[in-house]
């Protein structure tokens, strides 16, 4: 009993312990902000390779959640006989939810883990080190582009991944089920909000984004310099990051779309 | 010693480190002099790395001061001690080169970092740079591609770009075949002197860090165990430090990390 609980204060005390280094490191990061101003470009590679990393699994994702959708959504509103608000149905719930959400976890497992793999890979061979003593600060040089990309690359890529959506159930709901090609463009652009559903959409992403970077390059810079630290942390970012969208996402939602 | 006060480069003084309650140094005092090569000898273990991270400002005493070039190391702000830094080269055990980049911009990356100077500039200096190690013609080559040998060369080309007053080195001579080992004490010996460099050299290859050291200290339980000119002290040192220099398994210093007898060990019964 004794030392169940002991070993909850420990878990407890580690728990608290990583925030806690996850916070400092998000302030000495926010600090080298100032030097990415002046270098764009560190910033532009990491978007790049983010985005090559990540591009094609969010747009194939997308399309075939888009077309499961339109089926889905079809059997449901045919039975009221409501298919034309098919287009609504799809889009709607693809800008407002599933696409950050799903870019998101599909964007922590490629994306985060690689990132995390390369920080923590950098720390075992000496790179981090060496940069400091080349009067580097690897936080800055390294860490901060890296935050700020997934920023920027989540929104954009939750972007694609709605936009493939919407037509995956397009081709499914109009090209093979038979509803109006009309309506269903006609009964978007009427139902789904530019600002209330898109923009909020892509703070979403943003947000989450942030989350699931700043869990990456946290696990990296602060895993054991071992094979074996950088695998399990590794494991550590996805599952994280995982709960922290999905967590997040039910506070964002009640907040955005909550009257 | 004999040094007067600004011939000495980096002093330490009673410098105490611990990792968590374990004891790493106790009371180390050391004068690294100016322009020479010092070489500071001890078996695995007993934290040569630590005392290069110590003077590197990476890792921070429990107690004692570490001065280069007179300035208190641990007492400088975040820029001053970056600035302390850039004229400070380290040579890492595994070199570490950045694995993204190509030998020519791994050498190319303090100088892009820093300087302000253009990309041909840049080049030349590079050039230069690699050709001293006798890498030139390696410059397109990634760092997956060097042998051991050939990354540290590369790393020795890059701690050297920005011209710094002194270099550390963590065991140079590790797992290098003889050819390369000779290659390096060559290059220490002549970056030290050409370019007029103070080299400080942990090692526990006592021969070949002996044959270029000028002055050696001998670290071994936290503490300087001996110290004086590479020549004397194999002669003249107390019993410790002519056993360690000769690598002789008897004497003072115990090969056998400390256990319980032998025969114990094999009659215990596994419950
Ligand atoms: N990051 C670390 N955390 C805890 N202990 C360490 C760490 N690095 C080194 N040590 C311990 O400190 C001691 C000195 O290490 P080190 O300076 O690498 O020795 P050396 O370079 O002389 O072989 C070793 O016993 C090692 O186990
Ligand atoms: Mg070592």
């Amino acid at each position: 009993m004794i030392r169940v609980l002991a070993s909850l204060g420990r878990a407890g005390i580690g728990a608290v312990g990583g925030v806690g280094r996850a916070g400092v490191l998000l302030v000495a990061m926010f600090a080298g902000l100032w030097e990415l101003l002046k270098r764009p470009l560190l910033l532009v590679e990491q978007v790049y390779s983010v985005g090559t990393l990540t591009m094609v699994i969010i747009a194939v994702s997308g399309l075939f959640v888009g077309m499961a959708l339109g089926l889905q959504g079809f059997y449901i509103l045919s039975q009221f006989g409501a298919e034309a608000t098919l287009g609504v149905m799809v889009s709607a719930s693809l800008v407002r939810e599933l696409g950050p959400v799903l870019t998101a976890l599909l964007f922590a497992g490629r994306a985060g883990s690689a990132l995390t793999a390369e920080i923590g890979l950098m720390k075992a061979t000496e790179q981090l080190a060496g940069l400091e003593m080349m009067a580097v600060n690897p936080i800055r040089r390294v860490l901060t582009p890296r935050l700020l990309a997934g920023v920027i690359a989540l929104p954009l890529l939750a972007a694609l991944f709605s936009a493939l959506g919407v037509l995956g159930g397009w081709y499914v709901g109009v090209g093979l089920l038979g509803v109006d090609d009309g309506t269903f463009w006609a009964q978007m652009q009427a139902k789904v909000d530019w600002y209330d559903d898109v923009i909020n959409g892509l703070i979403k992403a943003a947000v989450f984004g942030f989350a699931c970077t700043w869990i990456a390059v946290y696990q990296g810079y602060d895993c054991v310099p071992t094979s074996e630290g950088v695998s399990r942390a590794t494991t550590r970012t996805v599952v994280h990051s995982a709960l922290a969208v999905l967590g997040l996402n039910v506070v964002l939602t009640a907040l955005m779309f909550g009257n | 010693m004999s040094t007067a006060p600004d011939e000495v480069l980096v002093r330490i003084r009673g410098l105490r480190f611990l990792r968590g309650s374990r004891v790493i140094f106790d009371g180390v005092d050391m004068d690294i002099p100016r322009g020479k090569v010092t070489a500071i000898m001890g078996p695995s273990g007993t934290g040569k790395t630590t005392l290069l991270k110590l003077i590197g400002g990476q890792l921070r005493p429990d107690a004692g001061t570490v001065e280069v070039d007179g300035q208190d190391v641990h007492k400088l702000s975040t820029d001053a001690l970056y600035a302390l830094r850039m004229r400070m080269g380290m040579l890492f055990q595994s070199g570490a080169l950045l694995t993204d980049l190509s030998v020519f911009d791994n050498v190319a990356f303090p100088l892009r970092e820093h300087t302000g100077l253009t990309e041909s500039m840049i080049r030349k200096l590079v050039l230069l740079k690699l050709e001293a190690v006798g890498l030139r013609g390696a410059r397109e080559l990634m760092p997956a591609e060097l042998s051991g040998g050939m990354a540290r060369r590369v790393a020795l080309a890059r701690a050297v770009a920005l011209d710094p007053m002194m270099i550390m080195y963590d065991e140079p001579f590790t797992g290098q075949d003889p050819i390369s080992m000779g290659v390096l004490v060559k290059l220490i010996r002549q970056l030290n002197d050409a370019a007029r460099l103070t080299s400080v050299m942990v090692s526990h290859d006592v021969a070949e860090a002996g044959s270029i050291a000028d002055h050696v200290y001998i670290l071994s339980g936290g503490k300087v165990v001996d110290q004086g000119l590479a020549a004397d002290l194999a002669q003249h040192g107390s019993d410790w430090t002519r056993q360690f220099l000769k690598g002789s398994p008897d004497g003072p210093v115990p090969f056998h990390y400390q256990a319980r007898p032998l025969v114990d060990d094999l009659l215990e019964r596994t419950a």
